[in-house]
This record gives structure tokens, sequence and C-alpha cells, in this order.
């Protein structure tokens, strides 16, 4: 449909949005690369050494830190799946057990209405050393259990993966209970007059069939995962040590604390790459699901 | 399925011939497995709350009290000590007037923020949704692909566009920032809302003379209800809660309450109150609680819709 008269105006209304995708977008992230290119510390120098013109990647992957904080990011990707699996087992007993379904659901959503670091202050505190939850198993004669996971460099990356699990395993429980009602109801029926177990009906059946729901769910908390940096400062703030820097706590760090430009552009360049290999999976997926509903209506 | 009556078989197989949608849960005797994932749940729901008793009876309870260590203890003596130290005179890195600073600015930002952020997108959504604009496809592509950026390669490009603009280290830098990293997600979702407006209404609309605006104003606005108030409660618990922006682009002025409640906590001179600390988290998460518990629902739909058209 063309409207001549007032062909323009429309045009004119995506000016603003398309300045902003131009500028603070796509122009942003072009600055970004090259700014990883240069040799810029505190302020941004515009010279390439084409000669070398990879030393901040070299430099950041011989950084130590940038390892922890890569292995952090795999241990806290497969640490949160937890979410995953709880929240599809939550859904799934609700969905079924319809008594109480809305006082479980808000029980389980509201840690995902309050701030991430109010939810790493409230961990913080439970992973106290000397006042904690430690404390308390200790006092009923527990005493050889360790419970101050976040005092120490081994464990404090469970202490981060349980918090992130409390808070988000409600928003995972949302989405698999959505898949679940789309599920057609004669299913269970007709598994029951088959005969088939409920183990059985669940592995074989229901979880196929929500494939999708479990594919976009593992996209958007590997996403969850890249961006997790507000938890981080408020539970640990990197430490004990470094040990639990994550590429978002690297590169904020790399640029305010260490004022370094080029060595941050760089890892943040890195994050936008990791970002760019998970998404792809989740563009090939949206445009086959469209083309598969486009094709049933 | 060892619990289930022959009875019960038999009555699903003649619903099932009768081609009626069966719902074997609907059953009006509890049965033990009803029972063993009721009580499964419970103890889910417990565990989901414990964090929340711990930080709210820790906030009540005196100094002297929480160095006995007694976590899981009721307060002997409640107290409101806490509370009046965290909202007046707890300390974020020099200052020491309280959370009020923090609450204040979160309020200020949040308008702004608000106003310019669904401004923006609806306008946008409305125009890549309704009308026949160029390169609508394209330009929705590069949306969706925005909405997924990580923050930290824009980070220092928009460092230094709001220096630029002089709005850097203010709270209208904040707000500027938070337009602009919500403008893909809001204007998918605003553009997948309208997509589904019917043809006829809008050649009607046009057909009547209604120019861009006026349609937007006259037609489309008020049917917006239900979308406006999904994400302006997804926009105001996000804003609230968001602390990278704030410490970003807050500077010293402009400091939202989660960046003061961080300062707070990761402070690690002197003696730590933790009461105080635990007062000041609350203080901070009853905005977005208030929110969740009274509107839940649209809270849900608003935080799936983000994260799915996002």
């Amino acid at each position: 449909m063309t409207f001549r008269w007032s062909r323009w105006s429309p045009q004119l209304a995506l000016v603003p949005a398309g300045l902003v995708t131009l500028v603070a977008f796509i122009g942003a992230i072009l600055w970004t690369v090259y700014l990883s290119l240069t040799r810029s510390r505190r302020l941004p120098e515009y010279e390439i050494d084409w000669s070398e013109w990879g030393r901040q990647y070299e430099r950041l992957f011989k950084d130590s830190a940038w390892q922890i904080s890569l292995q952090n990011l795999i241990v806290l990707g497969l640490g949160s799946a937890l979410a995953i699996v709880f929240g599809f087992i939550l859904a799934a007993m609700i969905d079924r057990e319809k008594r109480g379904e809305s006082i479980f659901r808000t029980v389980f959503l509201y840690p995902l209405a309050i701030s991430l670091i109010v939810t790493g202050a409230a961990w913080r505190w439970m992973f106290n050393p000397e006042l904690g939850v430690e404390h308390f198993i200790h006092s009923i004669g527990l005493t050889w259990v360790n419970a101050s996971w976040l005092a120490r460099p081994e464990t404090a990356m469970y202490g981060v993966i349980l918090a992130s699990v409390w808070q988000s395993a409600g928003f995972y429980m949302a989405l698999m209970l959505a898949g679940l009602k789309s599920i057609n109801s004669e299913i269970w029926s007709a598994a029951r007059l088959d005969g088939v177990g409920l183990f059985r009906l669940y592995t074989e059946i229901i979880i196929p069939m929500m494939k999708f729901t479990f594919v976009t769910c593992a996209i958007l908390l590997s996403l969850g995962v890249i961006k997790a940096y507000d938890v981080i400062v408020a539970m640990t703030n990197g430490g004990p040590g470094q040990s639990t820097y994550v590429p978002a706590y690297f590169t904020i760090q790399a640029l305010s604390a260490k004022g370094n430009l080029g060595f941050a552009s760089a890892a943040a360049v890195v994050m936008l790459l990791i970002t760019a290999v998970i998404f792809l999976p989740l563009v090939l997926l949206t445009a086959w699901q469209q083309r598969r509903s486009g094709a049933r209506t | 399925m060892t619990h289930l009556s022959i009875a019960q078989k038999a009555l699903g197989a003649e619903v099932a011939v009768r081609s009626a949608p069966y719902f074997p849960r609907k059953k009006k005797a509890i049965t033990g497995r009803s029972i063993a994932v009721i009580v499964f749940l419970s103890i889910c729901a417990l565990f989901f709350c414990v964090p929340l008793y711990v930080v709210i009876t820790t906030s009540f309870k005196t100094m002297e009290q929480i160095r006995e260590g007694a976590m899981f203890a009721l307060p002997n003596v409640w107290t409101l000590e806490a509370w009046d130290h965290a909202w007046n005179s707890a300390c974020s890195g020099t200052r020491c007037e309280g959370l009020k600073v923090g609450f204040w600015n979160s309020v200020y930002i949040l308008i702004p923020s608000l106003i310019l952020s669904i401004g923006l997108s609806i306008i946008t959504g409305y125009a890549l949704a309704l009308w026949n604009v160029k390169w609508a496809g394209p330009f929705l592509f590069v949306l969706f692909i925005c909405a997924f950026v990580p923050f930290q390669i824009i980070m220092f490009p928009l460092i230094s566009m709001t220096a630029a603009m002089k709005v850097y280290g203010s709270i209208w830098g904040v707000a500027i920032i938070h337009a602009i990293l919500a403008m893909p997600v809001l204007t998918l979702i605003f553009r997948n809302y309208y997509k589904d407006i019917p043809q006829e209404i809008m050649s009607a609309a046009v057909m009547d003379s209604g120019s861009f605006w006026k349609i937007f104003f006259e037609i489309i606005l008020p049917m917006s209800g239900n979308i406006l108030i999904v994400v302006l409660i997804l926009q105001i618990t996000s804003i609230w809660n968001d602390y990278l922006i704030g410490v970003t682009f807050g500077g010293l002025g402009g400091q939202p309450m989660t960046v003061n409640l961080a300062n707070l906590i990761t402070i690690s001179t002197g003696t730590v109150r933790y009461n105080d600390n635990m007062a000041a988290a609350l203080l901070t998460a009853i905005p977005p609680l208030v929110i969740y518990f009274f509107v839940g629902k649209l809270f849900v739909q608003g935080i799936t819709a983000g994260a799915i058209k996002g």
C-alpha cells in the first residue's frame, strides 16, 4: 500500500531510530574494533601500526586474568544451565499439579524482579565466612562442612552460580510453563492409555516436543552469562584474587581501573565474537520457526 | 501411573473417543503423587524464600545480635535503626548521606528514561509495522542484532559521545543511554504488537485523510493500552535495577540507588554494619517488588516479550 500524500512522515519518523542504530550501535562497534588495533592506553590513539596490529589480542590471550575469565565463562554457563533443568522440573510439576499454581509461580519468579546487586548483597551476606550460613551449620554440629564458598578461590564461582540459578530459575520456569501449556492435552491421555510411564513420557515425548523452548532457553542463558557483571560486582568484585573474573568484568576493569583502552577494546571485540557465535543459531532458529509457522497458516 | 484406577482409564477412553479435551490432572481426590509433588514444590519455594527471610530479619536486628552469629534467628529486639541508617547516613564512597540520595537520583533517572525510550521506540515500531517504509525488513534485522550486542563493545564510544554532548556524568546522560540501549528491543515489541492491526483499519484511517501523526495519536495510541503498560513495567523495573549504565554514565552526581548499594556492600574499611547493608538492599528492592506483587502477570509478560522478541 502506498499513501502518496503522507509518504514522507513515516520515513522521517524513522530518522531518530536510524541515527541511533547507525551511530550508537554500528558506528560505536566499528570505533571499538578500530581502537582494539591501536596502541591506545588511557586516551585514544588513532594510528595503527600494521606490522603488529594484533598486539592487543596477543597480550589479551597471554593475560592470566583473561584466561581465568574465559574458564569462568564456561563454568558459569554450565553451572547456570542448572537453572534450565531446575526450571523445567518446576514447570512440569506445576503444570501437572494445578494446586497452588499461582502461589508457586509468584514465589519462584520474585527474584527476577529485584536488582542483581540486591541478589548479590543477600547472597554475599549468606556466604559471610564468620557470621553466615557456615556459622549456622557449624553450630548445629556439622563442623566439617565448608559453606563460605566466596572466601575461597576454588569455590567462589560456585557461590556465584548458586545466586545466578536462584535468580533465573523462575524465568526459565515461566518459559517452560508456556511451552508445556501449548502441548496438546490429549497427549497425556493418549500416553496414559498406551501405558507409557511418566519418565518415558517426559524424556521421549514431551522434551523432544519442546526442543525449541529448550534451545531458546539455552541461547538466552548463554547471552545472559556473557553479560554477567552486576552479580560479580555485588558478590565478589572479581575476588578472591582474580578467581571470579568473567569477560564482562574483565573488560570493564581493563577500561576503568587499568585505563587501558586498546586492551579493553580487544577484550570487548572478543566478547562480541562470542556473542555472535551463540547468536547465529538463534537467527537460524527464528528463521526456521517463521517458515514453519508460515507453512502452517 | 500406578495409582490410576481402571475406572479412570475407562473414563479417559470414553472422553478420548468423544474427542473432547481430557485433563487427567483435574482429579478430586489427592493422590500420593500429588502430595509428593506439592511437598517438593514447597521445599523449593522455601529455598527461594530463605534469602528474603534472612535479609528482612537481619535488617531489623541490632549489630550485637548479628555478632552472635545466629543467622536464621528472629530479631530479639525489632529495631528500625538500620533502616534509618541506610536511608539517612550510609556511606557511598566518601559521601555519607544515605541511600536517599540514590533513591531520588533513581527517580529522576527513571522519568526521562521512560519518556525517551518509550517515545522513541513506539514511533519507530508504529512506522515499521503499519507504513510502507523503505528498508523496513533490513532495518528490523539490524535492530534484532543490536538487541544482543554486549554493552562493553559500545561503552567507550558512548562515553566519548555523551562527553562531547556534555551530558556525561549526569542524570540526562544515564537517561539517554537507557533510551538508546532499550530502543532495539522495545521497537521490536511495539512492531510485533502493531503488525497484527488489520489493514482495513489503516486503510480506512488513511482514507479519512489521516496523516501519519494524526493516525498515531487518534487511533493507534488509544489502542496501545495493553502493550504500553507491559512495556512500562518492563522498563521501570529494568531501569530501576540497572547498575552498569548508572555506574558508567552517572558520574558522581547522577548515581542511581543500585550504585550506592553496591558501594555500601563492597566497602572494606571499618566495621561492616550488616544490618544497614540488608536494610539498604531491601530499600532498593522494594519498588520493583511492589510492582511485581501487584501486577506480576504483566511483569512476566514484559520480561518474556523482552527476552524472546529481543
